[in-house]
């Protein structure tokens, strides 16, 4: 009973806030959540840079191809990252949240449950970026088969990257349609 | 001040949940990219192999995809067909 007198006390230390006030706290969490989703690119991106190096020191005739194939590569292990910025600079700077109607803890938590989703963008990031790094390894044994490297890494991280879209889907839904005010 | 509904509480926490849910999408995410790498490795060692190397890449990551979609569905439920709040 202690801990749930707790809980009960901290949601009503919450709701003495202002509505605006508690949206726009939770919107700031929920920001700052959606762009931990950096990480993965960060470790994709530098293992495919190793990668990529080490592509270069083995065969230095096929250097161009390497780190072209490593560069392409690395740019679509970015987008998880973008993704995750473009929902944080939404939460920032065109609020959605703020002008809805409906119970404002729904809403409050809708912001960080969006933030929360994006982080799944660890996974895409990290996977593309070893599949760009494998790419440029590819790519300086046999320079000249480079298209059909460069088709089967694009194949493998269009597929990587669904799971990423799967959690912008929700997080939007949070944002911009949310279900769960309907409900109340 | 608004009062604090048990239903407002339940929809509060069932959004944290659909988000918590979705963070699943890590595992396929690395996994399917892991395949994708050596994918790519396999196209440059055997070009002639292409289309069945891809087939069976494509295949291993159907099976990776299973989890992020469980994580979806969860996460669906929780927002547009809420179990929960039906219970009250």
């Amino acid at each position: 009973m202690e801990d749930a007198n707790f809980i009960i006390r901290f949601l009503n230390w919450l709701m003495s806030f202002d509505r605006k006030v508690l949206i726009l706290a939770a919107s700031a969490i929920g920001a700052g959540l959606a762009m931990i989703a950096g990480i993965g690119p960060g470790i994709g991106q530098g293992y495919a840079a190793g990668k990529g190096a080490e592509a270069v020191g083995m065969n230095p005739k096929a250097g161009k191809q390497a780190t072209m194939v490593m560069l392409l590569g690395a740019a679509v292990a970015e987008t998880s990252g973008i993704l995750a910025l473009v929902v944080a600079l939404i939460l920032l700077f065109g609020n959605p949240i703020i002008t809805q109607e409906g119970a404002v803890l729904v809403l409050a938590a809708s912001a960080i449950g969006a933030g929360i989703s994006m982080i799944t963008g660890v996974g895409p990031g990290i996977g593309q970026g070893y599949a760009a790094g494998k790419g440029a390894e590819a790519a300086a044994r046999r320079p000249q088969y480079q298209s059909n490297i460069i088709r089967a890494m694009l194949l493998g991280q269009a597929v990587a990257q669904s799971t990423g879209i799967y959690a912008l889907i929700i997080a939007l839904v949070l944002m911009f349609a949310n279900p769960l005010i309907k409900l109340m | 001040m608004e009062p604090i509904t048990g239903k407002a509480l339940i929809l509060a926490c069932s959004a944290i949940g659909a988000g918590l849910a979705m963070i699943a999408g890590i595992g396929p995410g690395i996994g399917q990219g892991f395949a994708a790498g050596k994918g790519a490795e396999s196209v440059g060692r055997q070009p002639e192999a292409q289309g069945d190397i891809v087939r069976t890449m494509l295949l291993g990551c159907a099976v990776a995809e299973s989890t992020g979609i469980y994580g979806l569905v969860i996460a669906l439920i929780l927002l547009f067909a809420n179990p929960l709040v039906r219970l009250l």
